[in-house]
């Protein structure tokens, strides 16, 4: 997926801030748990200390000095309950010591009493083999002598408490957040499946087709409006789209009545009359640059007819390749002329559909432009070839090449790459643009780039036929 | 040979007019459809030229109604839409042959002779030109009996010159009919081909017969003049 597209960026924001207070509430919940469950186990140990000293200090102690160790095994069994309990006097004199616990995870006897004065603690202490224990402790005086209960317990069951907490908290996670995630890439999908669609259909609203509108929905949600404004915009890009062509086609329309009033006045007057010289250059010239209008003229209504689409007339299957040969090799005199070099990069069949003359007038345009631009004793090169799914139509010359910010122009109309050569060259300037608007109409498209150390390719790229 | 023109720009109608007077047709001009119709039912014309962007009775509409009595007179379209649906309108309606406005005045005479020789002279299968001979069948040619070797378009470009011997013809004309319409607007490769086939046909000769009418085009005969 597009980890710069919108779908993405939901997703995984969503899936962060989720992260992020899982873990939180995850920590909150693990020490929550912990520092009360430690706090529980300390007041029952608090108060089972208490029992204890009350013991001590009742009267059947002073008369019977094992009351209260039977005592208390007999009431708190500390060994089988993993508890911890000693008794001993202010000396130092052990009265009552609690055996081994059932598990063994700490020795009694090797738990160091607990020095001071205070009247009562809670600590914690870890026990030689690494076992924690919670410590209570009770100071009790009865008579002359102070008592020090002690009683603990392991916190073995706490941490296994924590623990499964803990495990519980982090296998649960990765499945939450799966979900999440699951949940947040259906609901973007569905929520962004209508931007999906709405992009495939504008991606196919090009300029030939901009009498196309992208489907209008049903819903009144932000995307229908979006839908709708699109469309508002592509009407008005297709009304002034129109406008202009419809301009183009209306101004060389009406040059056309004109243009043969001075064409044919002028031929009649050259072909007629015995004339002064001077005048019959003048006359000649005149003729000259009727001609070049005319042909800027026939260029413009070419195009606006392509542009509209009123131009594709004819679809049939030809071998591009073997097109491409025979106008190389109508035009190789031009080349001859100015002694360059045409090559023909011969290539199989590349079949493709569309108008042959039309494609015809591309390889013209291309072979002139190219054999204009290429200085004498150069090298124009024409390949045709298959490629990806594509038929690449290639020329090549050894000019001077275009410059880096003439490049993109190439196919503009009436754009002069050089204004001081293409002067003394010639040419109506929309050789390239008809070329362009031929390889559009077909569904093609046309580039131009300059190929290092000298020199430019231009390359049009058609769709093939399909295989029959 | 009379020829009616149904044109309503005055200009154009006057250029072709004194043209084709000059080539001694006769002429006669109208400026509508509703004239032009009335003349053509009226004289006998051996020729029709009609504009189809016509005030009243557009030029379509006329050579339809035209034709409902006269089946035979050819027809030459003029106008300023080249759209392929009006080019099969005007053959269904009967028109001959159609030329798109700007037209060379040249083209227009060509098209206007050929059209009224059509069917009545049997096309000459040879074509002499002073001592050039140009055997249409064989596409041989020779001159002063030697045999001389033509490329294709080389044969083609002189086959059509000689066809049109003493009309100058355009280089538009000429990439039409010998090149085809893609390669319209190159009119410099006209010279190129002009310039090879001069070297094989007139150089080594001393009358030479092609010659370059400056800006127009190229004619080809015997007198050595334009």
């Amino acid at each position: 997926m597009n980890s710069q597209s919108i779908h993405f960026r939901l997703i995984a924001w969503y899936a962060g801030v989720l992260l992020l207070v899982l873990l939180g509430f995850g920590a909150f919940t693990y020490t929550t748990l912990r520092f009360f469950s430690h706090q529980v186990l300390g007041e029952s140990m608090a108060h089972r200390a208490q029992q204890i000293a009350d013991l001590v200090a009742s009267e059947p102690a002073a008369k019977d000095p094992g009351y209260v160790a039977r005592e208390i095994e007999k009431r708190y069994d500390p060994a089988a309950n993993d508890r911890f309990v000693r008794v001993s006097r202010g000396d130092g004199n052990g009265l009552y010591l609690s055996g081994p616990p059932n598990d063994r995870s700490f020795n009694p006897e090797e738990l160091p009493p607990r020095q001071g004065s205070a009247k009562s603690s809670s600590y914690q202490i870890e026990a030689p083999g690494g076992t924690a224990l919670l410590v209570a402790t009770q100071r009790v005086r009865v008579g002359n002598d102070t008592f020090l209960i002690e009683v603990g317990a392991t916190l073995t069951a706490n941490e296994r408490l924590l623990h499964r907490l803990l495990t519980t908290l982090l296998l649960g996670l990765p499945v939450v957040l799966g979900v999440v995630i699951l949940g947040g890439y259906i609901l973007t999908k569905r929520a962004l499946q209508p931007v999906q669609s709405m992009m495939r259909a504008a991606q196919e609203i090009t300029i030939s087709h901009l009498s196309r509108r992208l489907p209008a929905l049903s819903s009144d949600d932000e995307i229908a409006h979006l839908a709708a404004v699109l469309n508002q915009m592509i009407a008005r890009l297709d009304e002034s789209f129109q406008n202009t062509a419809r301009f183009t086609a209306d101004a060389s329309h009406e040059l056309r009545t004109p243009l043969t009033i001075i064409r044919g006045e002028l031929e009649a007057i050259l072909l007629g009359r015995k004339l002064e010289p001077e005048l019959r250059d003048a006359l000649a010239s005149l003729l000259e640059e009727a001609e070049r209008l005319v042909r800027i003229v026939e260029g413009l209504f070419a195009l606006s007819r392509l542009d509209t689409g009123e131009a594709q007339t004819e679809r049939v299957r030809f071998d591009l390749a073997k097109l491409a040969e025979t106008t190389a090799e109508q035009m190789c005199l031009l080349a001859e002329v100015k002694r360059i070099e045409l090559v023909y990069e011969t290539a199989t069949c590349v079949e493709i559909e569309g108008d042959r003359s039309r494609l015809k007038q591309v390889v013209v345009n291309l072979l002139d432009n190219a054999i204009k631009y290429t200085p004498e004793k150069g090298r124009v090169s024409l390949a045709v070839r298959s490629q990806n799914g594509s038929a690449l139509l290639e020329v090549s010359d050894t000019g001077p090449g275009v410059s880096a910010v003439a490049l993109p122009h190439l196919f503009e109309r009436f754009y002069r790459a050089d204004e001081v050569r293409s002067r003394e060259i010639g040419g109506a300037g929309i050789g390239l643009s008809i070329v362009q608007s031929i390889c559009i109409a077909h569904g093609g498209a046309a580039t131009a780039a300059n190929t290092p150390p000298t020199g430019c390719r231009f390359t049009i790229e058609l769709p093939l036929a399909p295989r029959s | 040979m009379r020829i009616l023109l149904v044109e309503d720009e005055e200009k154009v109608a006057r250029f072709i007019s004194v043209g084709l007077k000059a080539e001694r047709f006769a002429v006669d001009c109208a400026g509508d459809g509703e004239t032009g119709l009335q003349m053509a039912t009226l004289n006998p014309y051996d020729l029709l030229i009609v504009d189809l962007m016509l005030p009243g009775i557009s030029g379509t509409e006329l050579i339809r109604r035209v034709r409902r009595q006269n089946t035979e007179v050819p027809i030459v379209v003029l106008t300023a839409r080249d759209a392929l649906s009006d080019k099969l309108t005007n053959f269904e309606s009967g028109a001959d042959d159609y030329l798109t406005k700007p037209f060379a005045f040249a083209e227009l005479l060509v098209r206007i002779k050929a059209l009224l020789r059509r069917g009545a002279v049997p096309r000459a299968n040879v074509i002499q030109i002073a001592d050039l001979e140009i055997d249409r069948l064989a596409h041989q040619v020779r001159r002063n009996g030697v045999a001389i070797k033509l490329t294709a378009k080389e044969y083609g470009l002189l086959e059509y010159l000689a066809a049109n011997a003493g009309r100058v013809l355009s280089r538009t004309m000429i990439v039409e009919h010998v090149w085809d319409q893609s390669f319209e607007g190159l009119t410099n490769i006209v010279d190129v081909y002009v310039r090879q086939l001069r070297a094989k046909i007139d150089e080594p000769f001393e009358k030479k017969l092609i010659h370059t009418v400056r800006s127009v085009g190229y004619v080809i005969n015997e007198n050595g003049e334009e």
